[in-house]
């Protein structure tokens, strides 16, 4: 290089040679005067000079520092009159039943100073006394700041009186109530009382399946489930253990799947990942078209095997797709010799599937099908509705009075814009805002109802908190718009005087149900196997090309809880993905259509979006999944996202599937579908999708189980030492802690019982106050739920598989990543596992997370100065750290309920809150234990098994977790300890943990 | 308080002995007022009231009405009275819509006829005092030990002065020019500052000095040991608690219970305050502390929930007006404190933490309330074992372990953690 070299700033330089002496002189020739950089006069002018300015900040910094020092003044404000049954400080109990249109559950309402804080399940009850993660979270959609707050006549606030005078004056005999399906007979006396033409429909629709059972009895209900009685179980479509049928199978389920002999065998067919199908022993990937042709074939194989005397000609069936066909003769094969222990459950909501089901049913003598008791949680009617629909749009409606449904959401073809709507509703959704009158309805925990779910149950619904808004109890405004002028208290006292028998009315409130002696749903002659004349009807035609269909999601449901964050932050049990919905498709699809899903650097999912015809409809950009396990040319959508009108947490999260597919429909096979070119980022909480070989979940056949020792199926680690083999529990390097002296907590969880529901998710949430994070959070993998609950598939490539044909290690575990096409699904539960030697002790700086010496590992939220060095040694990885100020940043404004005063009101006033910058985790519900012990010191008694638990195991309705103390030799946890499925998570870590889990069995060769 | 002066006795003497010359019934007793008025004020303010009738007649001047003997009988067992047929006893009881009087076995004759000398007496009258001799006579006693300082400090000056002036003459006479004492002390100072001994000394001290200050003032943020704010109502615990014995249990019915040791509301408070709405309270120079009106203070009860004293019944539809005491005993929301594990499972009372209620005209915040006070206890407590079921088991094992020690709420986990932070 020469020294010569010149070198230009620019091309402006080098054609203009002035330019470089100027540019010397003046380097940084946009000087800017600090009077116009300070744009005001009065600073520029002003005599403080910088050190001046200083001087008096560091005053002021220094003032305000030692003023912060002084405490601030506070309050305490007694009651005036404290009334008698309330303590401050204690919690107070009221049963009651919660109903939302899908999910019915007798409940017990945790109250502390008014206030509802947790839903219980009532187990005394003798319908649905467990929860599921949505009648859970339904408590924080109480304290939802969206809801309305006064009644309103064409959009301004208006008072009762005025409302309910404007609404009546709307009525004329051309008038219609549309309802979601009620089940309440105080309800159904001010429907009458009304006197308007009444229809009901409802989002999950089981319109056409009470069809069938209302021609043979006359009653819109459906048969309830002994699955007591069952030994196989097949469910066609049905997620019995999700959201089919109104009635909570779980408890029975669990029972009946105990292992050992006489475990029921469970076979599903279906289209997209249930919960059922996940717990299934055998899965059939079929096609929603084909759901109809299966239950046609079984039904021709039961006949032909039984005495055709008895039995009805077989049914004219279109032939079965190859890969399925064997599978439906094998379990055809079983359900026969299974006999009157068989049970077939449906899920299509078609005339022709539930007949099918039924006949087969009948024709086994099927045990646990019990048509004699009906539940009728749903008993909405799609015709009377599409007729509805048909007469509004003709203009022979001019007011339809709304209750418990949304039409411009659910149905968001139909054109009501002829019509006038009355709505009574929770706030300004969808079709409310179309209203000319909104008068507001009272949440479930702020209203007298009266409940007939089932045969021989009658509950009520009592208050647990005053209305927070100027709203009233539905049966209130229905009885108020027929002219009456009783309060809901009365309302339901006359109703239950008339329903509930002979039980007091305090006894009736003290336990929220009845059992009641109702006559039995008597079958007319036809309801038998050889009159259902089935040789006439016309199966549904399986189809080749792309069919959609749309399905409801664990934490979401029919969409009741469109605003409450907790729904939306439990990841979805299967595809572990919260925040969103989206269609999942098969892999072979996928590739088909070019679509593809990948985690990013960051470790956050990112995937193409489609753009999806469905009968001439179009939506565009529409999330993609990939779901193992997924019938090829299946697509499924989850209802009740997509709100725009619902309030600030639910609006524009995902997409209205009822867009698509409204709600009468069952299924679309004129679908078309292409890849978008936009991407769609996804907030999934787990990345690794199989065990690579590990026994994270230990997993056998019941064969395995019932003929071989448990030492060769759970066999424990060892390792070689001078002392020779010793187990992890023994070859230590560490002190053991005392944990003989007093109690030991321990917590078993049978992974045979859990189903993934969720349930136990949301209940840790409420009763920890732990902070909702957000989409965007939860992305980076910083959720904060304090227990998860792992999902793993299995893989086609196993260790056994790889040895077998010689396959390189490198290959092996590339190829074990892959989840199966076909997979297996286990769930697991993991909190923290309150080592006894804990890994994220030994390494605190600040010793904030310590042993105690009832076995349980303590976080000192106070002490705890963020190093996160615990989270990083936690093999289980159970460690939150709060990156944020959640109750306070603004960022989570739209998700957090702590961030507005109603929803503070849920907080458990016995839990800290945390603050930014400090590591939560799992505390095995300490709160309940210091209070249990203090009741039983106050009693001055022993403890006794079983008197408290933890949140979780509360909730579980399939009693998987199960927590008491290990030093009472004759608890439940004891004896689980000693089973030969016990075993503990990655126990050859030496962590010893408090807390272990029960080997799956799976009921197969 | 209830004093009575001699004076105040030679009165009620002369009242006694005149109204023993006036009255119909000539009273042969000899009461004590003072006993009397406490008995009466155990046994007959609650329907009684010297001037107006309250639930039963106004008992001032009873005596002039009725015979002694009449008296004690209707006093002790007026149903006994009625139903032997008296005629006077009779009307009464219609008079007062039959409302049953209580009856009183267990008073002496002696104890009736105080009471009925207080009915006579009356409570104590204030008595005029000429101008303000209690302030004359007693003088403020005296701090002299500025003074005395002051004193000292102009010794101290007038010596070293003295020393300058002998150690200049002393110069003079050495023929040498006399130092100014500005001087000599500029040049022992000059000598002071550059000792590096002196300097290194005087930086330590200071800096460790300064460094405590600093590091007492940090931990006493947040300490609010003496706290006592201004309440509402000017309620002393000195009186309820202290003279007048009201179990604290009786009030704070919760701390036995819940975690709250609670406030009571208003309509405990009514328990007692429907009859006390303090009238008749004395103050310490044996006056009448409102001159026979109603205090203000328990007047702002009857205002929360809406009492009407005169006509003695609950104002229908008044919107009650909850009281706002400030809260004095704050713990911070990260330390959960349970009132029954302490009361009742642990059976202390309630004066280990919150000092000597019983004497506080003013409550305040007896002890630090500093996790470690908390500590100190649970180091020094022993468990209460005896008689608690609970302990049953643990109790002989935690005796091997610890080999016959006492055994402190340490022992069993009192100092871990997660017991107190959750």
């Amino acid at each position: 290089m020469t020294e010569n070299n010149k070198y230009w700033r620019g091309i402006e330089e080098r054609s203009n040679p002035e330019l470089t002496g100027k540019l010397a002189e003046n380097e940084f020739s946009n000087e800017v005067s600090s009077a116009d950089f300070l744009g005001n006069d009065e600073v520029v002018e002003s005599k403080t000079s910088r050190r001046d300015f200083l001087k008096f900040m560091g005053f002021s910094t220094a003032a305000a520092t030692l003023a912060a020092c002084e405490a601030p003044i506070v309050e305490s404000i007694p009651y005036v009159v404290k009334p008698d049954s309330l303590t401050p400080g204690l919690p107070s109990y009221y049963a009651t039943s919660m109903f939302d249109g899908m999910d019915y559950a007798s409940i017990l309402v945790k109250t502390r100073e008014g206030r509802p804080i947790k839903v219980e399940p009532n187990t005394d009850a003798n319908f649905n006394g467990n929860t599921n993660a949505r009648t859970q979270a339904s408590v924080l959609s109480l304290y939802d700041g969206a809801r309305l707050r006064n009644p309103k006549v064409s959009g301004e606030d208006a008072s009762w009186g005025d409302a309910l005078a404007a609404a009546k004056a709307m009525l004329t005999d051309k008038s219609v109530l549309l309802t979601s399906s009620v089940i309440s007979p105080a309800l159904k006396t001010a429907i009458a009382k009304l006197g308007l033409r009444h229809v009901s429909f409802d989002a999950v629709s089981s319109s056409a399946r009470l069809n069938v059972y209302e021609g043979f009895t006359g009653k819109r209900g459906l048969p309830t489930i002994d699955l007591e009685n069952a030994e196989t179980v097949f469910a066609v479509g049905a997620d019995f253990l999700g959201d089919w049928g109104g009635q909570n199978l779980m408890a029975a389920y669990a029972n009946r799947r105990k292992p050992g002999k006489g475990m029921l065998r469970h076979l599903q067919a279906e289209a997209g990942l249930s919960i059922s199908g996940s717990n299934s022993d055998v899965r059939i990937k079929a096609r929603v078209s084909e759901y109809e042709a299966i239950l046609a074939h079984i039904y021709n194989r039961v006949i032909a095997e039984l005495d055709r005397s008895k039995l009805s000609a077989p049914v004219r069936t279109p032939a079965l797709r190859q890969d399925i066909a064997s599978s439906v003769e094998a379990v055809a094969t079983e359900l026969i010799s299974a006999g009157s222990g068989a049970l077939v459950l449906n899920g299509l909501n078609t005339e022709n599937a539930e007949r099918l089901a039924l006949a087969i049913n009948l024709a086994l003598g099927s045990k646990a099908f019990n048509a004699s008791k009906f539940v009728y949680t749903a008993n909405g009617n799609d015709q009377a509705a599409a007729e509805l629909f048909a007469d509004a749009a003709a203009g022979s409606v001019d007011t339809i009075v709304t209750l418990g449904v949304n039409p411009a959401y659910q149905t968001p073809l139909v054109d009501l814009t002829g019509v006038n709507i009355v709505a009574i509703a929770d706030r300004q959704d969808e079709t409310t805002s179309k209203a000319k009158v909104t008068l507001p309805v009272s949440h479930y925990l702020e209203s007298w109802s009266d409940f007939r779910a089932v045969d021989g149950h009658y509950a009520v619904g009592q208050p647990t908190i005053s209305p927070l808004f100027d709203s009233k109890s539905a049966v209130e405004i229905l009885n108020s718009l027929a002219g009456g002028s009783e309060t809901a208290k009365t309302l339901i006292q006359e109703s239950a005087a008339l329903h509930a028998g002979s039980i007091s009315w305090n006894a009736l409130l003290h336990d929220g149900y009845v059992s009641t002696t109702a006559a039995e749903v008597s079958m007319n002659g036809s309801m038998d196997a050889r009159m259902i004349d089935l040789s006439v009807i016309e199966v549904m035609k399986p189809q080749s090309g792309f069919e959609f269909y749309t399905y409801t999601k664990t934490g979401m449901g029919v969409g009741e809880n469109a605003n409450n964050p907790w729904t939306y932050e439990l990841p979805d049990p299967i595809s572990r993905l919260s925040w969103d919905n989206y269609i999942v498709m098969s892999a072979a699809d996928a590739v088909e259509l070019g679509i593809e899903v990948a985690a990013e650097s960051n470790g956050a999912m990112t995937g193409n979006t489609l753009n999806i015809t469905v009968d001439g409809r179009i939506l565009k950009n529409v999330p993609v999944w990939i779901q193992p396990g997924q019938t090829k040319g299946t697509f499924g959508l989850a209802i009740g996202f997509g709100r725009t009108a619902v309030g600030k947490v639910g609006n524009n999260v995902g997409v209205n599937a009822f867009e698509l597919l409204p709600s009468f429909n069952v299924l679309s096979t004129q679908v078309s579908a292409a890849a978008s070119e936009v991407e769609h980022g996804f907030a999934s909480v787990q990345l690794a999708h199989t065990m690579m070989g590990r026994k994270i979940v230990n997993e056998i056949s019941l064969p395995t189980f019932m003929n071989i020792s448990h030492e060769k199926w759970n066999e424990k680690p060892t390792f070689e030492t001078y002392k020779g083999p010793l187990s992890a529990f023994e070859a230590n390097l560490w002190d053991d802690h005392d944990h003989e002296t007093s109690h030991m907590w321990n917590m078993s969880i049978d992974l045979n019982s859990c189903t993934g529901c969720g349930a136990c998710v949301v209940a840790c949430s409420l009763e920890n106050n732990v902070p909702v994070v957000g989409k965007e959070e939860v992305r980076r993998h910083r959720d904060m739920h304090w227990l998860r609950i792992d999902r793993y598939y299995s893989s086609e490539m196993t260790a056994e598989l790889a040895d077998e044909n010689g396959i390189g290690a490198i290959e092996k575990y590339a190829k074990m990543e892959i989840p199966s096409e076909s997979p297996d699904v286990v769930f697991q539960p993991v909190m923290c596992q309150h080592c006894n030697h804990a890994p994220c002790e030994t390494v605190c700086p600040v010793g904030a997370t310590v042993h105690s010496r009832e076995g349980l590992n303590h976080m000192a939220y106070n002490r705890c100065i963020g190093t996160r060095y615990c989270a990083n040694n936690c093999p289980y990885k159970v460690r939150r750290f709060n990156w944020f100020n959640y109750k306070g940043n603004e960022k989570f404004t739209d998700v957090n309920p702590s961030q507005d005063d109603y929803g503070r009101m849920v907080l458990n006033p016995d839990v800290t809150v945390r603050a930014r910058g400090v590591i939560e985790k799992c505390s095995l519900c300490i709160q309940r234990i210091q209070l249990g012990k203090l009741e039983a010191k106050k009693d001055g008694r022993m403890l006794t098994d079983g008197e408290f638990t933890t949140a979780c195991a509360q909730a579980c309705g399939s009693n998987a977790i199960v927590f008491g103390d290990v030093n009472n030799p004759e608890s439940e946890v004891s004896l689980l300890k000693q089973e030969g499925r016990a075993y503990h998570l990655l126990e050859e870590v030496g962590t010893q943990p408090s807390v272990f889990y029960q080997t799956k069995v799976r009921n197969r060769a | 308080m209830y004093t009575t002066s001699k004076l105040k006795r030679f009165a009620s003497l002369i009242a006694v002995i005149a109204l023993m010359f006036f009255s119909s019934f000539a009273m042969a007793f000899e009461g004590d007022a003072k006993n009397g008025r406490k008995l009466y004020k155990q046994n007959c303010a609650s329907c009684h009231k010297l001037d107006k009738k309250l639930i039963g007649p106004a008992l001032s001047g009873v005596t002039e009405k009725y015979s002694e003997d009449w008296l004690l009988k209707w006093i002790r067992n007026n149903a006994e009275l009625r139903a032997s047929g008296d005629e006077d006893a009779i009307a009464i009881f219609e008079e007062y819509n039959g409302s049953v009087m209580s009856a009183f076995p267990a008073l002496s004759d002696q104890d009736i006829f105080d009471i009925l000398q207080y009915t006579i007496d009356g409570d104590p009258k204030p008595i005029p005092t000429p101008g303000n001799l209690s302030e004359v006579a007693v003088a403020p006693s005296k701090d002299y030990s500025k003074q005395i300082l002051i004193g000292l400090g102009l010794l101290l000056f007038l010596m070293i002065s003295l020393l300058a002036r002998m150690k200049n003459t002393l110069r003079l006479v050495n023929g040498q020019d006399p130092v100014s004492i500005i001087d000599e002390a500029g040049w022992f100072w000059g000598r002071l500052i550059n000792n590096k001994v002196f300097v290194t000394l005087a930086t330590i001290i200071v800096t460790v000095a300064f460094l405590n200050q600093l590091y007492w003032f940090l931990m006493s943020i947040g300490v609010e040991q003496n706290y006592q704010p201004e309440q509402p109502i000017a309620f002393s615990h000195a009186l309820h608690a202290g003279e007048n014995q009201v179990d604290c249990n009786y009030c704070h019915s919760s701390a036995r219970h819940s975690k709250h040791s609670g406030i009571p509301s208003a309509n405990v408070c009514m328990n007692c305050h429907m009859y006390v709405d303090g009238t008749e309270i004395i103050d310490d120079a044996g006056n009448l502390k409102y001159e026979g009106e109603r205090s203000p203070e328990i007047a702002k009860i009857y205002a929360a929930i809406g009492w009407d004293a005169e006509e003695r019944q609950y104002i229908e539809g008044y919107e009650q007006q909850p009281i706002k005491w400030v809260r004095i005993h704050n713990l911070p929301d990260l330390a959960y404190f349970n009132h029954s594990q302490h009361v009742n499972a642990g059976q202390l009372e309630c004066q280990e933490c919150h000092g000597p209620v019983e004497t506080m005209e003013e409550m305040y915040q007896y002890s630090e309330l500093t996790m470690g006070w908390c500590i100190n206890c649970h180091r020094e407590t022993e468990v209460q074992f005896e008689k608690n079921g609970y302990y049953q088991d643990f109790h002989e094992e935690l005796t091997e372990k610890y080999h016959g020690e006492k055994i402190t709420a340490e022992k069993i986990g009192g100092l871990e953690c997660g017991k107190c932070h959750y």
